[in-house]
């Protein structure tokens, strides 16, 4: 999508590094997330050590992306797309340094489950890493495309792997009741389905924004509209 | 009535206002209809269509030349000092043909009051009698009726306690901010309907333009108000509806806070987010 250049030049420097700040952030985020679950479906402590360790770069760029957007709010007074896209990028940053938030808990109980012998219910969680993953990736394309489409299809897909989520919840409390001694590992697990649900959340919550971006139009929380009428 | 004191459970058992009446469409103080204004052979304005909101303020953006200033002047005939205009179309005021043959000029700018971008208090005369000039030409005597009066549109402009032990002073011996208000005071004094403003605050500082909006903001309780900015923020800040023109013709008006946050029209959208030309 080419959009046209603003006749202030600096204007336009400052809305590309913004959105370059964003795509870094996450380019990071998605990056330890697959890490963290290679590092669970791997049994590889490493993997789970750079996950974690990428925080810390995702929390600067949320906050550089914070100072960068209320400048550029002050200094340019944009309107209109300008606007829309200067406000998504401050309330966009947020979901992603969730995302990475996840990627850390991910990473923290695989580390825990690679202490003791390996589960096959681990196999579980990779459907819905690959839903989750997808939904994350589409979300951020969404936006930086301005993709309504490719957005819609996001929210649509959080229900399914909210299901997931909870046939997983539900098979591996039964395992914790037929298996006491892997209590731990089952509860760490459903910890791990339970982030990757929460990944979905976000990825939701980026995509409509991006639908914001680029219809100018809110999509959020229209269910519960139609639901108290 | 709420009180500071109230807890949140004592709030909501209070509970909430009912929900407001579904507002009304405003009623329409000007209709234009297919007006066009040539100067000489040039066509200024070409074709525009609009309604002004009554007691609402309408502000007209767009580039220099687009005809906004053309406009806003149609309004209240002030166009016609310019040699060689011609006006097609209609311009109806409260529903009455403002350029019908028997329609006195003179008569519509006392009903439509303008106000410039740059003040002009007549500089022979005091602050008070700048402010009753409109009056007296208009053949009033009464001495109480003008004091009355005299204070009123000063205290409306906003104007009163800054001058009220200096109005014999020359109104010329205000700052630029309050020259600004005593010529909005000189507008009021006569009681108009509708005041058009050209750029009002583009020669003022922060602190005079915040005042000058202020005090719009307030007189459009009584007032329909058009005003002429350049300015995009003062726009989105003060005015209920927009109309962004250009080369003469009106390419979109609606509500500002939509043409602010998403045009319809491509042309709106890169004249306000900067990226004309």
């Amino acid at each position: 999508m080419v959009i046209p250049k603003h006749i202030l030049g600096t204007f336009d420097e400052v809305l590309t590094s913004l959105r370059k700040d964003l795509l870094m952030m996450a380019g990071l985020a998605e990056r330890s997330l697959d890490r963290a679950l290679k590092g669970l479906l791997q049994r590889d402590d490493d993997l789970c050590a750079n996950a974690i360790a990428d925080d810390e770069e995702i929390d600067q760029l949320e906050k550089q992306i914070d100072k960068d957007g209320f400048e550029i709010l002050l200094r340019f007074q944009p309107v209109a797309s300008d606007l829309r896209r200067v406000v998504s990028a401050i309330k966009l940053s947020p979901n992603i340094e969730r995302v990475g938030d996840q990627a850390t808990n991910i990473a923290k109980r695989a580390r825990k489950l690679n202490r003791h012998p390996p589960l096959p219910e681990v196999e579980w969680i990779v459907p819905m890493q690959a839903y989750a993953m997808s939904m994350f990736k589409d979300s951020i394309n969404a936006y930086v495309r301005e993709n309504v489409e490719l957005a819609n299809s996001v929210c649509s897909r959080d229900k399914q792997l909210d299901d997931m989520n909870r046939d997983a919840n539900k098979k591996l409390t039964e395992r914790m009741m037929e298996d006491k001694d892997q209590l731990r590992g089952y509860f760490n697990l459903l910890l791990v389905s339970r982030a990757l649900e929460r990944v979905g959340d976000h990825a939701t919550n980026i995509a409509e924004d991006a639908v914001y971006t680029a219809a100018a139009e809110d999509i959020r929380h229209k269910g519960s509209l139609i639901a108290s009428t | 009535m709420e009180t500071p004191e109230q807890t949140v459970m004592e709030r909501l058992e209070q509970g909430t206002a009912p929900p407001p009446e579904a507002e009304l469409p405003p009623a329409h103080t000007f209709e234009v209809k297919n007006m066009s204004i040539w100067y000489d052979k040039k066509r200024a304005i070409d074709n525009v269509t609009m309604d002004i909101a009554t007691k609402h303020v309408t502000a007209i953006i767009g580039p220099s030349g687009c005809g906004k200033s053309t406009f806003l002047r149609a309004l209240n005939r002030m166009h016609e000092l310019t040699p060689k205009t011609r006006l097609e179309g209609t311009v109806l005021l409260q529903g009455q043909d403002l350029y019908s043959s028997n329609i006195d000029p003179a008569i519509v700018r006392r009903r439509v009051g303008m106000v410039f971008q740059k003040s002009n208090p007549f500089p022979t005369m005091t602050i008070g009698e700048n402010v009753i000039i409109g009056l007296r030409l208009n053949g009033v005597r009464d001495r109480k009726f003008l004091n009355e009066r005299l204070e009123k549109s000063l205290r409306m402009a906003a104007l009163w306690d800054e001058v009220k032990d200096d109005l014999h002073k020359p109104g010329t011996s205000l700052s630029g901010g309050q020259q600004q208000r005593l010529c909005i005071a000189r507008t009021l004094a006569v009681e108009p309907e509708v005041i058009l403003m050209d750029e009002p605050c583009s020669a003022l500082d922060p602190i005079a333009t915040a005042k000058i909006e202020e005090l719009i903001y307030e007189l459009k309780t009584n007032y329909t108000i058009v005003t002429v900015t350049h300015n995009m923020q003062q726009a989105g800040r003060i005015s209920d509806f927009t109309a962004f023109f250009y080369m003469g013709r009106l390419i979109e008006f609606g509500a500002t806070t939509k043409i602010f946050t998403n045009p319809t029209e491509k042309q709106t959208e890169d004249y306000i987010t900067g990226r004309f030309g």
